[in-house]
């Protein structure tokens, strides 16, 4: 288990105790409601996480470092947006990918602009957040983030 | 059948793109099952507590707290929250959605939920260190820094870009979700 995993069961657990403690019977409510959410969810997270893996079967390290590479220019940095914002990584996995992009020969703008994408715009979730708030909801929240990954790239191309 | 598999689009492309690959190279479908059964798994190990919070949370928190620490007159002070809730966060954007609609149906605001999901995506507090550690300083911090501006200036902007009605049809949805 992760330090991560670790940390959030310890506050979910000690938070449970106490309310046990507190309140029985609006413990179980809670317990209750908060597993309904949970089964809800699942239909629509186990085929997009299957779809997911499907897509990191396809898009391997390898694969991306030959698109992002030195001498791929604005080409590399569409890419690496794009990419990025289709397929989900959690930061465990994007930020070590992301050092071994710069290692096998990735230019910086086009791997920023990819690990920005990869943890803040999710067109694989578009359809999820489409259903809990709406479209117009769901293409705003990715617009701004993949905005603020143009403006990471553009200040890295001057920095670096 | 129509609407079975426009409701399950994921299902649909994935079990497509197994077939595909398996002519191209069974080693890549065996690649991909194994990937996803470790995405699953790893999701099934990380969602449950924050599911079990939320359902605290819903007995416990009243909605009048929430208005006043996260509702429309809750200014700076409910950014403040919002920015401390999603950087103190683990777990995949998707299991914040939920969460977001807990928070809407207590009575927050929807620019701070939207603020709250935002920095729940790519600014987590708790693995800052990670982050410096592998990727560096220098690219740590323009990316930090950028993404909170860009994230307080999308959630400012969204205030006036949504309309009532908008809000509105969140706030059912939140009411009808839980």
């Amino acid at each position: 288990m992760s330090i991560e995993a670790i940390i959030i069961y310890s506050i979910a657990i000690i938070l449970l105790i106490i309310s046990f403690f507190a309140d029985k019977k609006k413990t179980l409510k809670g317990l209750k409601k908060g597993s309904k959410s949970f089964i809800k969810l699942m239909p629509v997270l186990l085929p997009l996480f299957l779809f997911i893996g499907i897509l990191l079967a396809i898009v391997t390290p390898s694969f991306i470092s030959t698109l992002l590479g030195e001498e791929s220019g604005f080409l590399g940095i569409v890419l690496g947006l794009s990419i990025g914002s289709i397929t989900f990584m959690p930061p465990f996995v994007a930020y070590p990918l992301g050092v071994e992009l710069l290692e096998n020969g990735g230019a910086y703008p086009q791997v920023a602009g990819f690990l920005v994408t990869v943890m803040s715009v999710g067109l694989v979730y578009y359809a999820v957040e489409s259903k809990f708030f709406n479209k117009k909801a769901a293409i705003y929240r990715n617009l701004i983030s993949f905005i603020g990954a143009i403006i990471v790239i553009l200040i890295v191309m001057v920095v670096y | 059948m129509k609407t079975k598999i426009k409701n399950n689009k994921f299902l649909a492309i994935s079990i497509l793109l197994l077939i595909i690959i398996s002519f191209i190279d069974i080693a890549l479908t065996y690649k991909a099952l194994e990937n996803a059964t470790q995405q699953i798994i790893s999701m099934l190990i990380i969602v449950p507590p924050i599911f079990l919070m939320i359902g605290l949370f819903d007995v416990w928190i009243p909605r009048e707290t929430i208005i006043k620490l996260m509702g429309e007159n809750s200014g700076i002070k409910g950014m403040v929250l919002a920015f401390f809730l999603g950087g103190f966060s683990a777990g995949p954007t998707v299991a914040a959605f939920p969460i977001a609609m807990i928070m809407i149906k207590k009575g927050a605001k929807y620019s701070n939920v939207l603020f709250f999901l935002m920095v729940w995506s790519s600014l987590k507090l708790p693995i800052l260190f990670y982050q410096i550690t592998t990727i560096g300083l220098n690219l740590s911090v323009i990316i930090n820094t950028v993404m909170i501006f860009v994230f307080i200036l999308g959630a400012l902007i969204a205030e006036k870009l949504f309309t009532k009605e908008e809000k509105a049809l969140f706030e059912t949805k939140a009411e009808n979700y839980n």
